[in-house]
């Protein structure tokens, strides 16, 4: 069996057993309201972590996510305090935060040979400033949160029937994503990029256009999430989504996409993204104190490298073994035929 | 036979039924959401609400730690509504980011008692410690005791924080009114913590050789600029305020280290916050046109008058 469905039977065995033992503590588990809200925050942070898995494949990393949740919001409130321009247009140009911070990342990367991690840990910190230095203030010079009453920015955090529409989004931002990496010539170059820079170069794949993509996607994600955030929360604070990178590798990483590049899919991000939401959820309804959570979410990445790592040495030695064993009998053969 | 034994099993557990709603009616589910369940000033309301809900006979309290984030607490008060609590306390992080999560728990039914932070959408209570009279206050006693002129620095809180900006505004409005001749010098921001107004407090002496006086906008950090100013040996050339009046401050005080701080007694904010919680269950009122604001006066303590707290006030 391959590694990743291995992991995928234990993630949804995992998952299944959690949520049972929450439904029976838990009356209010079950619950359609509880479950609604436990997929919305899942797809706050699975927009951004669909982005990221692309990082991921090419063998980067996108610390900068965070920031950009909050220069996106920033944006969009000045647009909404400053501005008569209607929401949707402003939320369209909005999302282009995102691309042109990836546009920076990528440029720094491909153009210097910058390593991935230095360029957009630098960018988060420039953005973090910038998401300050550009929020609204009051008459006093003090950072005012601006209260949101745009009806059509608020339909972001609005429901269709009983789902959230950031959930929406994320299925069908899911979908679209991972057809392009399986079917189409740029998730091939992207796949290519992870696995083998200098062989995908060689074989006349743009791998700069790759990095470029990856990184503007990611950027255009997590901008994404940011109007979801700020329409949920009906404000938008310079501080949003600063520090949120750590539960979305997390996600990604339970899912299977390891940083090594050229391998992971989306279905793995958005097990590991349901996961990570269940246990969150999980841990308010049972009333453990939330000192606990990033211990379990630790914890719980710990155990899924460590069977990754175990599985592919015994799979590697099951091979080598079943490899010995036809050796052997090949020089039986030849032995009764001399 | 076994058919009717489980008949009248039934019949006796759907008898008990109503009744057992009943006896819970007097009863409530109370959820308690602080900022952060670590402070001296969070744990001091939970034990005011707590012993207030117990004196009268209901269930403790629940509680939940949202770490200062806003995004955590706004998905603790979903959880709180889902669960079907009867009534929520909550100290909003941030006053927008939480209008959202009150307005949806009262349209469920469930009344909200906001503490020291208002939000922007009318709701059942909100029990308020004075930030803005209480920083003026600071202002015009600090003011006083330089002799209405010289230069004073204020270590700040978070951007965005609104019980602190309020307390600085209420100051540096009664300072530019009441003393022209004082200068603020300079203002920076150590997030609520000690260990970074040791650090901000340090570069206000360093760059200024006259400082005459801080205003910390809460306790901790007062007692941050209050190490700082000792290891510089100008403890007794500045005077230091705090805000909230917390046990190890007020000892501070006896001890000439902190020269005053705006006290509020928190317990018994807490207490008024279950009264009015346990009222409003009682009554059963469920929709609100108006934000019922109760707010407490601030003692201004310093060395002369801080002996008036007694030990069992003290948080």
């Amino acid at each position: 069996m391959p590694i990743a469905t291995l992991r995928r039977l234990i993630l949804i065995g995992l998952f299944l057993v959690i949520g049972a033992v929450l439904a029976i503590v838990s009356p209010t588990f079950l619950k359609l309201d509880n479950l609604m809200t436990l997929l919305q925050e899942a797809s706050q942070t699975g927009i951004v972590a669909i982005g990221f898995t692309l990082v991921l494949i090419t063998a980067g990393i996108d610390m900068s996510i965070g920031a950009v949740i909050a220069v996106t919001a920033m944006v969009c409130v000045n647009f909404l305090s400053y501005t008569h321009i209607p929401a949707w247009i402003f939320i369209p140009l909005s999302l282009g935060t995102g691309c042109l911070v990836g546009l920076f990342n990528g440029y720094f990367i491909t153009r210097f040979k910058l390593p991935e991690f230095i360029v957009t840990l630098a960018s988060r910190g420039i953005l973090a400033g910038v998401a300050l230095l550009i929020a609204v203030k009051d008459a006093d010079g003090f950072i005012s949160n601006v209260y949101i009453q745009d009806p059509v920015y608020l339909g972001f955090g609005g429901t269709v029937g009983p789902v959230y529409i950031v959930t929406i989004a994320f299925v069908v931002l899911a979908f679209i994503t991972q057809f392009s990496l399986k079917r189409t010539r740029v998730g091939t170059n992207i796949y290519a990029t992870g696995a083998n820079p200098t062989a995908a170069r060689l074989s006349g794949i743009n791998t700069k256009h790759s990095i470029y993509f990856v990184y503007m996607f990611s950027g255009f994600c997590a901008s994404l999430a940011a109007i979801f955030l700020s329409a949920r929360m009906m404000t938008a604070m310079p501080e949003f989504g600063i520090g949120s990178e750590m539960d979305v590798i997390a996600a990604v990483v339970i899912g299977g996409t390891p940083f090594t590049g050229g391998v992971g899919d989306i279905w793995g991000t958005v097990i590991g993204t349901l996961f990570l939401a269940l246990i969150k959820n999980g841990i308010l309804k049972l009333g453990i104190s939330p000192y606990i959570q990033p211990i379990a979410i630790g914890g719980i990445i710990v155990v899924v490298v460590v069977i990754d790592v175990w599985y592919k040495a015994f799979a590697e030695k099951l091979a080598k073994k079943a490899g010995n064993r036809r050796k052997r009998s090949d020089e039986a053969e030849e032995a009764v035929a001399s | 036979m076994s058919k009717n034994k489980v008949l009248a099993i039934i019949g006796a557990i759907a008898l008990l039924l109503p009744s057992a709603n009943l006896a819970a009616q007097s009863t409530w589910k109370i959820g308690y959401l602080p900022s952060t369940v670590g402070q001296a000033l969070t744990k001091a309301w939970g034990v005011g609400i707590d012993n207030a809900l117990k004196a009268a006979g209901n269930t403790p309290l629940q509680s939940l730690d949202a770490m200062m984030k806003a995004e955590t607490q706004v998905s603790m008060m979903d959880d709180f509504i889902n669960q079907g609590y009867d009534l929520i306390i909550l100290q909003p992080i941030d006053a927008a980011a939480l209008t959202a999560s009150v307005k949806k728990a009262e349209a469920k039914g469930i009344p909200v008692i906001t503490l020291n932070t208002d939000t922007l959408a009318p709701h059942f209570a909100c029990v308020s410690m004075d930030d803005y009279g209480a920083g003026s206050k600071v202002a015009e006693i600090m003011g006083k005791e330089i002799g209405g002129k010289g230069f004073v620095a204020i270590i700040q809180s978070p951007p965005g924080a609104m019980a602190g900006v309020e307390r600085e505004k209420g100051f540096r409005a009664t300072m530019a009114k009441m003393y022209p001749n004082i200068k603020i010098v300079a203002a920076q921001n150590a997030e609520w913590n000690k260990d970074k107004a040791v650090a901000i407090m340090n570069s206000f002496l360093q760059a200024n050789k006259q400082l005459d006086g801080v205003f910390a906008v809460n306790d901790n950090m007062a007692e941050g600029a209050a190490i700082a100013a000792e290891a510089a040996g100008r403890l007794k050339d500045v005077k230091i305020w705090g805000f909230n009046g917390q046990m190890s401050t007020l000892v501070q005080i006896e001890q000439g280290k902190v020269t005053g701080t705006a006290y509020t007694n928190a317990f018994e904010q807490g207490a008024i916050a279950a009264r009015l919680a346990l009222d409003v269950l009682r009554a059963g009122t469920k929709t609100f046109a108006k934000t019922q604001v109760v707010t407490i006066p601030p003692f201004m303590a310093t060395i002369d008058n801080v002996s008036q707290i007694t030990p069992n006030i003290r948080w």
